[in-house]
């Protein structure tokens, strides 16, 4: 017992169960972010400073506002700016989710060509960077105008312009992760004579899941904002980005409303990152959990 | 009874041109079934080469191998060799008993469940079979990796200094359990080492190498009698036999 007395002993912090304390953290920080803003405009006014950020109602209306101008019609006799927002969102998740997912199928697609023939690799990898340096704004116009061609609903064509910016991390790092495994273990396969197929689901798949985790964040935050801008050219009326651009244009006169809409935007990537997670922490690590229950298990015989 | 690792002349030339390394020259052995053979010398000598030669992981320049009187790459697709590496190489996701029909499943060997129970009884592992390899020691993740190895029941067990990262005492511990399971079964080994009392505690032959390029400069024969145990590590003749190979590796150092 002489080593247990030697540990400093949980604070009150540490006390308190997990769930409890990502529930503090997180209005800690949201608190923290409205201090500081009400704090440069407290501070910021009194001393009648206007340099970097002029601290008035327009430039820096009051976050109390933000979240009450939610609550205010959209327009005369309109609908509440929330509900409004509300199915804009759904919209717009539809086209990130739908962007997501073909995005995410073509990468994986992409990362398994790749390991499995480098001349596909050297043929094509090269057109996969440059795709990512051609502005979202001149690939934009043109899904469009073929969507159009084609026959296919805007918001399918603003789903592909989600997914032209998702397949690229996930194609990266699909490539990556199934690279991964130690030489040995697939030595270890070929000695088990295992076809092409087998080492891919049983050895390389499973290794690369972390990587593809990982690259799924990222696109999973990436394919909302390439909604939200796919939905400009696109001229979709129904989406978030609608929203941005038209109450970007009344900034001067409700900027609340502007700043309202950014907000849930954020939410929205927010609970799109958030599915993600809870989709890994699934998939992968039983070995996590297990870990997890270990360590209750020690903390309680202790 | 026909030879389960026979090799005239078997040469591996690595790279082209300039860049030439010749790995292994004029190899020619003959390791008969239920053999217990360990090849050791110095780093560079070729020794995980000529191992990864007999079980087809590289292809040889030169010469003639034969496994169980057929091509490398046909008796590898007869699933005639179990590998164990230096590291256990277990997949991490996968629990004890999953790692061991790893092997099963690829082969499509019915009964996993019945096979894998076995290996973890040959290895006693029984209990452990629901953890996971990161909750088992280095030594006890070895005795997976063999345990896997053997599931399928493959007529040649090749061993890459399995026991290379462990500490003495596990050490030991390992090699009398590996002359236990060969006891028990009736597979012939292949053991890459560069221990010589390991090598020759475990043998009934030991093959001796020296570097650039891989040759084979002596074969001892141990003679040591069967089972062995504590009381064998402290014989006169376990003593002299690794005196024996150890001059045969100073004797090539000398020569160089």
């Amino acid at each position: 017992m002489a080593e247990v007395t030697t540990e400093r002993q949980p604070g009150a912090w540490e006390r308190l169960p997990t769930r409890t304390r990502r529930v503090l953290s997180f209005a800690g920080v949201v608190a923290s972010l409205v201090i500081l803003w009400e704090g440069y405009k407290l501070i910021w006014n009194a001393f009648g400073w206007i340099e970097p950020v002029r601290p008035d109602n327009v430039v820096m209306p009051h976050t109390w506002d933000m979240v009450l101008e939610l609550f205010q019609p959209v327009r005369r006799g309109g609908a509440l700016l929330i509900v409004d927002l509300s199915s804009r969102s759904f919209w717009t998740l539809r086209e990130a989710l739908f962007g997501f997912i073909i995005g995410a199928l073509i990468g994986f697609g992409l990362g398994v060509l790749f390991v499995r023939s480098t001349l596909a690799e050297r043929a094509f990898m090269p057109y996969v960077v440059a795709s990512q340096t051609v502005p979202i704004l001149a690939i934009a116009p043109m899904v469009v105008v073929w969507g159009g061609a084609l026959a296919i609903t805007q918001w399918m064509s603003v789903a592909i312009i989600a997914a032209y910016i998702t397949f690229f991390p996930v194609a990266i790092n699909t490539l990556r992760g199934l690279r991964s495994p130690d030489p040995t273990a697939l030595e270890l396969m070929r000695s088990y004579a295992a076809s092409p197929n087998e080492v891919l689901w049983k050895l390389q798949f499973p290794s690369a899941l972390p990587y593809i985790f990982t690259a799924l964040k990222v696109s999973a935050t990436a394919s909302v904002v390439g909604a939200l801008i796919g939905e400009l050219p696109a001229g979709f009326q129904n989406g978030l980005g609608r929203a941005l651009l038209t109450f970007s244009q009344q900034y001067a006169v409700r900027s609340a409303k502007l700043y309202a809409t950014v907000i849930i935007c954020a939410l929205v990537g927010i609970l799109f990152v958030t599915v993600v997670t809870l989709i890994e922490r699934r998939v992968i690590h039983e070995t996590r959990q297990l870990e997890g229950d270990l360590e209750t298990q020690r903390s309680a015989t202790a | 009874m026909s030879l389960v690792v026979d090799a005239s002349n078997v040469g591996k030339v690595f790279g082209s041109g300039d860049a030439q390394v010749e790995a292994l020259q004029d190899i020619s052995m003959e390791i008969r079934p239920g053999e217990f053979v360990s090849v050791i010398g110095p780093s560079g000598c070729g020794k995980s080469t000529l191992l990864r030669l007999i079980g087809d992981l590289l292809t040889p320049t030169s010469g003639t191998l034969l496994i169980n009187g057929k091509t490398p790459l046909q008796a590898r697709v007869d699933r005639d060799y179990g590998i164990v590496f230096q590291k256990s190489t277990l997949l991490d996701w996968r629990t004890v008993r999953k790692n061991v029909e790893l092997p099963l499943e690829i082969m499509d060997i019915e009964e996993r469940e019945t096979s894998a129970a076995e290996m973890l009884d040959l290895v006693q592992l029984n209990e452990f079979g629901e953890h996971y390899p990161w909750q088992l020691s280095g030594g006890m993740q070895q005795r997976v990796a063999i345990a896997r190895a053997l599931a399928f029941n493959p007529s040649l067990l090749l061993m890459d200094e399995p026991f290379g990262a462990l500490d003495e005492m596990t050490r030991e511990l390992m090699q009398q359990e590996v002359l236990r399971i060969w006891d028990e079964t009736d597979t012939t080994v292949v053991f890459v080492t560069h221990s010589i009392p390991e090598a020759v505690f475990l043998s009934t032959r030991v093959i001796v190498m020296s570097p650039r390029p891989g040759r084979i400069s002596e074969i001892v024969e141990t003679g040591l009698p069967h089972p062995r145990d504590e009381d064998t590590r402290e014989s006169q003749q376990y003593y002299d036999k690794v005196t024996d190979v150890r001059e045969a590796l100073r004797h090539e150092e000398a020569k160089r």
